[in-house]
């Protein structure tokens, strides 16, 4: 099953490698990844598609949610036929 | 003022007096800087070591711990205790060098990507970049170290940023807010499922004594009655031999904690985090059980098994709104009691050797419970667990996530220094007490009136145990009967030693762990044969429990 999790980042070092590996490290598999910034306030916006064996997303969202960087983070509604590309 | 200077002054600044570490190049500015800061560094002989001080410095202290190395092979040094602190939920700021920021990145001499290593096993890491950002860096990070959920905060520290004048650093840090309390409907929730429950049980977790809860949970396990089982870090949170307790749960639980918790129809699991050793088969953990999880790291709620209800917040916040409960299961306490009797631990095994887990009972005893102990990894680890008095959480240090060898003698330097007046004994094993056995040197160097007690059983014990019972006695390098004479090691180091070999001789033996100035390292030999009971064999539930023939 796969989901997308946008991540509100703060632009710092290492944050979007932070972000990426915790999701693999916690045994989800990264499917695809788009990024977009924020003019106004030196943030990132990370979607990740991202795909699970059975562990739960809303606990992985939460995970993310403990890095520093991360500003907010939520699991995207899902809609039919949409794919992020990497 | 030198980005060096900044870094001393921003720690300064949080009360920090005492750090531990070890120099090299890279490093060298923040070194200088030491000089005459007011600052005392311990100069440990590993860089692991100054890691563990610094876990075991913070674990009883309650604040963060600082470690320092240089880069390069300094830095990968560290990378144990990191993880350590990180899996323990230990507050540490770990400080490294790092070449100069013209060089990073081509491979220099002593450059490594620490900040990528140990992305997995930090709470937040940083590389200064420029120097007026070092006093912001270094209390964010201290918050970030010590507030929510502890953990590692590892500073990269290039030698030019530590090197450079700083001009007009600023400190522009907002503190991070204090911990969320649970919703007063949640909590209304518990406290009916409480209420309701004919055969509760709590499940304390190592976050009782890291979120300073102690007391509240006291509160909440002497009003509600609700028997207690404890995970190997929640030990101490209430004292081990409170009638309420039924032991540690687990793979080398008592079997009364275990056969509670299996029979029990609600769990209230506070500061845990389902951790395997704990759980055995997940799936048929507590099989009915309705779980409620007050947990301070909202992270942990549903991560292994899912709970009827999470209360994520500050735990002693929790913890006061629910003592109000008063749960009708006196019946069910009388059961728990029964448990206990019917599975009492016994000492009394054959022959004029040492039996381990009867010498360290007597020792914690003897000390009231009031000495730190720090512990190794394996079998002995095990044994203080099961079989020692133990009152307060930070009484007992332990790597219980990482489970690395090596960490009891380090940790009970730090601890040592953290609470000087307080007897602090570490307890180890033949194979652990090799993998930081130079820090005897640092005992000596300090005069820390640290003992060590080391049970030898020439082997691998733990690793031995397995294969003697899960791969068909097929040993395979666990052998140790080649250990040097330890007693003579640490006279070497100029370190007091006695070996014990026979029953007759723990008195004494105890007497001298409790009563004699300065360090003391104490050899027991035991009896190489001797086994962890009772056990949980891998893949199965706390149900199955296996007994040795010792017991």
């Amino acid at each position: 099953m796969n989901r997308t999790i946008e991540v509100n980042l703060t632009h710092a070092e290492g944050a979007i490698v932070r972000t990426l590996g915790l999701i693999e490290r916690r045994g989800f598999v990264v499917h695809g990844v788009e990024t977009a910034s924020d003019p106004h306030g030196g943030a990132l916006v990370l979607r990740v598609e991202v795909g699970s064996r059975g562990r739960p997303f809303d606990v992985l969202v939460r995970q993310i949610l403990r890095l520093f960087d991360v500003r907010n983070a939520f699991l995207v509604e899902p809609q039919a036929g949409q794919r992020l590309v990497c | 003022m030198k980005g060096a200077e900044a870094l001393l002054e921003a720690l300064r600044d949080r009360g920090v007096d005492t750090v531990f570490g070890y120099p090299g190049g890279a490093i060298m500015p923040l070194y200088d800087a030491l000089l005459g800061s007011g600052i005392r560094h311990v100069l440990v002989r590993h860089e692991q070591a100054a890691a563990f001080a610094a876990d075991g410095y913070a674990r009883v202290s309650g604040r963060p711990g600082v470690c320092i190395a240089t880069s390069g092979p300094g830095a990968t040094n560290l990378v144990t205790g990191i993880a350590n602190a990180f899996l323990d939920s230990v507050p540490l700021i770990a400080i490294t060098g790092q070449v100069a920021t013209p060089l990073m990145g081509t491979d220099a001499f002593q450059e490594v990507d620490i900040f990528g290593i140990t992305l997995p096993i930090v709470k937040h890491s940083y590389v200064v970049r420029h120097i007026e950002d070092l006093p912001r860096i270094v209390h964010e990070a201290w918050d970030i170290a010590a507030s929510g959920r502890p953990g590692p905060v590892l500073i990269d520290l290039p030698k030019n940023i530590a090197a450079g004048e700083a001009h007009g650093a600023r400190r522009v840090h907002e503190p991070r807010p204090t911990p969320a309390r649970a919703e007063a409907a949640l909590l209304d929730s518990a406290a009916a499922m409480i209420d309701a429950a004919e055969r509760p049980v709590v499940y304390a977790g190592g976050g009782i004594g890291i979120g300073r809860a102690v007391q509240a949970f006291r509160d909440f396990v002497a009003q509600t009655g609700i028997p207690v089982v404890s995970t190997l870090k929640g030990l101490g949170a209430i004292p081990t031999d409170d009638p309420a307790f039924l032991g540690m749960l687990g793979m080398h639980g008592s079997r009364a904690a275990n056969t509670a918790v299996q029979q029990s129809d609600l769990l209230v699991v506070v500061g845990a985090r389902f951790d395997d050793r704990a759980t055995g088969k997940l799936d048929g953990f507590a099989p009915g059980a309705r779980v409620i999880h007050l947990d301070i790291d909202p992270a942990e709620i549903d991560k292994l098994r899912r709970v009827e209800l999470a209360l994520a917040g500050d735990l002693s916040c929790s913890l006061a709104a629910l003592a109000q409960q008063r749960p009708r299961i006196g019946a069910w306490r009388r059961h728990c009691q029964s448990l206990k009797t019917e599975h009492v631990q016994r000492y009394d095994a054959p022959g004029e050797g040492v039996f381990a887990p009867e010498l360290l009972r007597r020792l914690s005893v003897a000390a009231q419970g009031e000495a730190t102990l720090t512990c190794d990894v394996g079998q002995h680890q095990m044994w203080v667990a099961q079989h020692c008095l133990i009152r307060r959480p930070e009484r007992h240090l332990t790597s219980g996530g990482l489970g690395a060898m090596g960490y009891g003698l380090p940790a009970a330097i730090g601890a040592q220094l953290a609470d000087p007046a307080r007897t602090t004994i570490a307890v180890s094993g033949d194979g652990s007490i090799m993998i930081n056995i130079q820090e005897l040197a640092t005992l000596k160097r300090y005069g820390l009136p640290v003992k060590v007690l080391l049970i030898d059983n020439q082997s691998l014990g733990m690793v031995r145990q397995w294969q003697e019972l899960f791969f068909e006695r097929r040993f395979s390098e666990v052998d140790l009967s080649d250990n040097p004479d330890f007693a003579a090691v640490a006279r070497s180091f100029g370190i007091d030693a006695l070996t014990l070999d026979e029953k007759g001789q723990m008195d004494e033996a105890v007497d001298a762990l409790l009563n004699h100035p300065g360090p003391l390292f104490v050899h027991c030999r035991i009896d190489p044969a001797a086994n962890v009971w009772p056990l949980v064999p891998p893949g199965h539930t706390n149900a199955t429990m296996l007994e040795g023939s010792t017991q």
